[in-house]
């Protein structure tokens, strides 16, 4: 399926910043599955300094500094994405979880896809007894770890309250946990922070879904937005997403912007601005298929 | 004192307590006494020495060494104290090492700076040691120090490690083991420093006649490295500090002052196109190279932690282009682990091929089955502790005795062993040796750890030949952290072959290295006007106090009121109805120590204030001076108040600010920081002047005897004019007389010299100003005095502060700053 993506984050500030800084992670990459065609983005106002980068979990970043007063921000993305249809494993047939937790210790590699990256607590997920005890109900001995982990997946989906009013971007897991509600970002956190306390390795994804449905199905929660959702490592089987929000595998709906350990390593826009005053952000999101487009269009 | 033949303790003068010292010291391997009981020979001078000067002698001399401690301003800063900060405590017998048993010591510290710099180089670089499964990823995923943004496989940083530290504790054998590796920014160097230099002002003869190793040369040779390390011959060597409220910010400062660097924070640091600049008052100034003073992972708030307000936006990327060397490299504290510890065995070996000189004191780190079983089957006899830091039940992010964990703790502890076993790590508790001690006139055997230090000199490491130890004042193992008590002592290696002479060390005078001068950080110079400022407006508080209780007779009473309403006016004293002011006492109290007003107290807490974040600017006295007018100004006033307390409490702030006034004039370099300084007290003074000429310039006579008390000319006046006061005379003295050091006039002409002499980076509107109003002041003739003078001028004056502020601290962009 082919897709083309485009975001619009717009910053306004209070009073002119004179100078700003900013990392930007809303470029996708092309990555197993998923090849990026054509990629742009546009910034305004123009930096004086900007530079395009691979991060460290091989997101792409674009580094800019504006040097002049500027009162707004707005940054666009587009992009062509073709995603390939996904061979998943049987989850029954998937090995039991400890010997992938076992496993995820004994792996002699170190970079972004190396499981012991996104084993233990991280910025914005702790190590939480209270998460741990609610996975633990899906993960008896012995039990298949995509099994197990589909499982957890959709009790996440059945127990939890979509509800956009109940946290912010830096609400802590453990928070929204004991209220049973949040947003995409909030049930990932908690789901990785289930996984972790296993000793299962989960990371977390951001990206985009599609914003309109196939005929007849149901629009996705998070799709006005970028959206987020958990990657567990199953071993051979390697890496396969999980949408607790949507209690579903994430496969042909799911477009990979970034991964990291948490949000705070995938965050679209972190920077810092040397002025006192407040700013309002809003963004917004297209991602249409265009496959289903006639050609002549 | 005749001297004694030194064959046996008892004929030292201290038989006692040395016969009680070795009853004491059962079992423990001592420094002092052998397993025979006999005095070891590198300690046998020091014991013949103080036995020759005799108890009493003794104690001045100690007091000696305390108080060139306290006169330095050696201080401690202590978490969740309420105080804050409390003098360092020295123990008065430094730890004795000789030079023989020393070098061998060396070289197993410079053996694991070499291996822990390569090991932490193969950590930000290929990861070799991972893939090739010599090591578990977790040994780095797991570590909130393993900076991300610093890994690049193809371009690795050869020398992460510059400045390494090492805690050594020597077992009940005289063995000395590795407690810990200090791999990210290491404290206790210039302590140690500290410390030699008031042991050496203590006993100067033994310290001359005793071979012992000086420390300068070492730190000589790291400055040159880091001098070696500048791409830029114009750039300036930074000292990258959190700030004042940080528990080692003293020595900070301290070293910044001794060896030349640029004491900065974060606020003081800008990155451009992948570089690294200082702001200061002249514009931005290149910094290539940076002692690190700061944890990785506050650095930058951009690529770091984003809660970071300690850090420079885009240094990560600074760093990585090579726009600026760190010493050391962010990130280098992830061989601080415990984690660490554990597997630095296997680490060395296969560095290596053979086991390390220093051994690593024993910990097993849960990720295997094996160490599970060791920390399982023998749990209550280990120190149990958190692999990363993360907390644990009833552990905390320290360690705790496994036999003291409360069932609950124990149980939890031991079913995370089972999940996630990453997270723990258990130690073998070491039993410390122990060092004498001075303690109520008595010689004490204590348990000791000792840190020494190694710098990275440009093709060797260098181990600084003394050290930093940590004396417990009890024998309680775990009481050796300064911030539970505990004293500090300093390190002495005894040579038996004649020291290097070095002159650094001899007298304070010497002690700085070099001074960098011209690079004056923006925030420095805000907080030297503002200190100026407040040292200024507290002078001038304490003056119109004192002239409102030396006025408070009856018929006086119009007198006084209209100073109460001067004291309100400058929110002093809080408003009161038309011709009532408080009664003195009440007047005295509010104007001394109310703390929601412009108080006596309140301005002076706001000058210690501004002086603390540029405590590497000041001489040691000036800082005392100005923390003794803090503890004055603080102290309670009795209550009901009495005049005469009041008078001495303003005689004596008056004595301090004076004082203050002194060293600041005859200590401080003409740099800018002098002139940033001065700016403040001058602007404030012309203000307070101008405002009073205002309000009191008539021909009354009390009116012109106010004046020239506040203006602190009376006896000028007298000299110069034989009649009464009078108005025409009074204004010519105290505004435009340019020969009285308290005239408007003579403080216009210093603002207007120290603006033309600062460095021009921008618009000069302060510079215009001032002079503008020089000339106008020039050309006043008091005869015909125009009314509206000193009320237009006090506004100028403030108009100049903001101005001085804008031009010269935060020059606009034209300046080249943000």
């Amino acid at each position: 399926m082919r897709y083309s993506v485009r975001q619009t984050t717009h910053y306004a500030y209070d009073e002119a910043v004179p100078f700003s800084r900013h990392i930007i992670r809303m470029e996708p990459g092309s990555r197993a599955g998923q090849d990026v065609l054509a990629h742009r983005l546009m910034i305004e106002p123009s930096p004086n300094e900007r530079t395009e980068d691979r991060d460290f979990f091989g997101n792409r970043v674009t580094r800019i500094a504006i040097d002049s007063p500027h009162d707004r921000l707005s940054v666009t993305v587009e992009a062509d994405i073709l995603l390939q249809s996904a061979i998943l494993p049987a989850p029954h047939q998937t090995a039991a979880w400890e010997m992938i937790a076992s496993h995820a210790l004994t792996e002699p590699a170190i970079g972004a896809d190396a499981p012991g990256q996104y084993l233990f607590p991280s910025r914005m997920v702790p190590i939480d007894p209270a998460i741990t005890a609610y996975a633990t109900i899906s993960f008896p001995p012995g039990r298949p770890v995509l099994e197990a982990a589909c499982d957890l997946n959709q009790r996440i989906k059945a127990d939890f309250i979509y509800d956009t009013t109940a946290t912010a971007v830096d609400t802590d897991p453990a928070h929204a946990f004991a209220m049973r509600r949040g947003v995409c970002q909030d049930f990932a956190h908690i789901m990785i922070a289930g996984l972790r306390g296993l000793g299962l390795p989960a990371a977390y994804v951001s990206g985009w879904l599609r914003t309109v449905p196939p005929e007849g199905e149901m629009r996705l929660e998070g799709a006005d937005a970028t959206h987020a959702w958990v990657s567990v490592w199953c071993g051979r089987d390697g890496w396969i997403g999980l949408d607790p929000t949507n209690g579903i595998l994430a496969a042909m709906d799911h477009i990979v912007l970034a991964m990291g350990r948490d949000y705070a390593d995938v965050a679209p826009l972190d920077g810092i601005i040397w002025s006192g005053s407040g700013h309002s952000l809003h963004v917004a999101v297209d991602v249409v298929p265009i496959m289903e487009l006639p050609t002549d269009a | 004192m005749s001297p004694l033949p030194a064959s046996c303790p008892e004929e030292l003068g201290l038989p006692a307590t040395l016969a009680a010292y070795r009853s004491g010291g059962q079992g423990a391997w001592d420094g002092l006494f052998d397993g025979d009981g006999r005095i070891r020979p590198v300690w046998r001078p020091f014991i013949d020495h103080i036995g020759q000067i005799g108890a009493p002698a003794l104690q001045a001399r100690f007091a000696r060494a305390d108080a060139h401690l306290a006169s330095s301003g050696v201080v401690h800063r202590v978490y969740g104290d309420g105080a804050g900060v409390r003098p360092w405590p020295l123990s008065h017998m430094p730890v004795m090492i000789s030079a023989s048993e020393w070098s061998d010591l060396a070289a197993g510290v410079i053996e694991r700076a070499e291996v822990l710099n390569a090991l932490l180089a193969d950590a930000y670089g290929a990861g070799r040691l991972v893939t090739e499964g010599v090591i578990p990823a977790a040994l780095y995923a797991g570590s909130p120090e393993w900076a991300r943004p610093m890994v690049d496989p193809k371009a690795s940083n050869a020398q992460p490690l510059r400045f390494y530290a090492v805690d050594l504790a020597r077992g009940p054998d005289g063995q000395w083991w590795v407690m810990s590796d200090r791999t990210q920014a290491p404290s206790g160097a210039g302590y140690a420093l500290e410390n030699r230099l008031a042991m050496a002002r203590a006993l100067p003869d033994l310290y001359r006649t005793m071979q012992i190793d000086r420390l300068a040369g070492f730190f000589q040779n790291f400055r040159s490295h880091l001098v070696s390390l500048k791409r830029n011959p114009d750039a300036r060597i930074g000292l990258m500090s959190p700030g004042p409220l940080n528990e080692t910010y003293f020595e900070h400062a301290y070293l910044a002052n001794y060896l030349g660097l640029v004491l900065v924070e974060g606020e003081d640091l800008v990155v451009r196109d992948g570089a690294l600049f200082i702001r200061t008052v002249a514009g931005l100034q290149p910094c290539d190279v940076m002692w690190r003073r700061v944890d990785s992972d506050f650095t930058d708030p951009l690529e770091l932690n984003t809660r970071s307000r300690l850090g420079v936006p885009g240094l990560t990327e600074a760093a990585r282009q090579g726009g600026v060397t760190l010493a050391n490299a962010i990130g280098s504290g992830l061989a601080e682990s415990r984690a660490w510890m554990a597997m630095m065995p296997a680490l060395a070996a296969m560095h290596l091929g053979r086991p390390l000189r220093l051994p690593t004191q024993a910990t097993w780190w849960g990720i295997d089955d094996s160490a599970r079983a060791t920390i399982r089957s023998r749990f209550d006899g280990l120190l149990i502790g958190s692999a990363f830091g993360a907390v644990l039940p009833g552990v905390g992010t320290g360690f705790a005795l496994g036999a003291s964990l409360k069932a609950e703790d124990r149980a939890a502890l031991l079913a995370r062993l089972d999940h996630r076993g990453i997270d723990i790590v258990a130690q073998e508790p070491l039993r410390l040796a122990t060092t004498p001690i001075f303690d109520k006139g008595e010689i004490k055997p204590r348990p000791f750890v000792l840190r020494v230090f190694a710098a990275f000199t440009g093709s060797a490491w260098q181990v600084m030949p003394g050290g930093f130890a940590r004396v417990s004042d009890s024998h309680d193992v775990n009481a050796v952290s300064l911030q539970r008590g505990g004293r500090s002592a300093d390190v002495w290696v005894v040579s038996d072959q004649a020291v290097k002479p070095t002159s650094l060390l001899r007298g304070a005078d010497a002690r700085r290295v070099r001074r960098s001068p011209g690079a004056l950080p923006s925030r420095a110079a805000d907080n030297l006007f503002w200190l100026g400022r407040y040292v200024e407006r507290t002078e001038f508080m304490v003056r119109l106090v004192r002239a409102a209780l030396a006025r408070t007779d009856r018929h006086e009473n119009d007198i006084y009121t209209a100073i109460a309403a001067t004291l309100t006016s400058w929110n002093a004293l809080s408003a009161f109805p038309p011709l009532q002011p408080p009664a003195p006492a009440d007047l005295a109290r509010m104007a001394l120590q109310n703390v929601a007003l412009q108080s006596v107290m309140v301005l002076s807490r706001a000058a210690l204030n501004a002086a603390s974040v540029i405590r590497d600017r000041f001489s040691p006295d000036a800082w005392r001076v100005l923390n003794e007018l803090v503890a004055l100004t603080e102290r309670p006033l009795r209550d009901p108040l009495a005049d005469v307390e009041a008078d001495d409490r303003l005689r004596d702030a008056l004595r301090l600010l004076a004082a203050f006034s002194g060293l600041a004039q005859e200590n401080m370099n003409r740099l800018n920081g002098w002139r940033f300084l001065d700016l403040g007290r001058r602007i404030e003074r012309g203000i307070g002047m101008a405002r009073l000429i205002e309000r009191f310039a008539s021909d009354d006579p009390w009116a012109c005897d106010l004046l020239l008390e506040l203006g602190d000319s009376t006896l000028t006046y007298r000299l110069r004019y034989v009649d009464m006061p009078e108005r025409i005379s009074v204004t010519d003295l105290l505004m435009l007389d340019p020969a009285n050091p308290r005239s408007v006039a003579f403080q216009m002409e210093r603002i207007a010299e120290h603006l033309a002499a600062l460095p021009q980076t921008g618009p000069h509107a302060a510079g215009v100003l001032a002079q503008e109003w020089q000339t106008r002041l020039a050309k006043a003739d008091a005869r015909v005095f125009d009314h509206a003078l000193p009320g237009d001028c006090a506004a100028a004056l403030l108009r100049l502060s903001d101005l001085t502020i804008a031009d010269h601290v935060r020059p606009s962009k034209a300046g080249g700053q943000v």
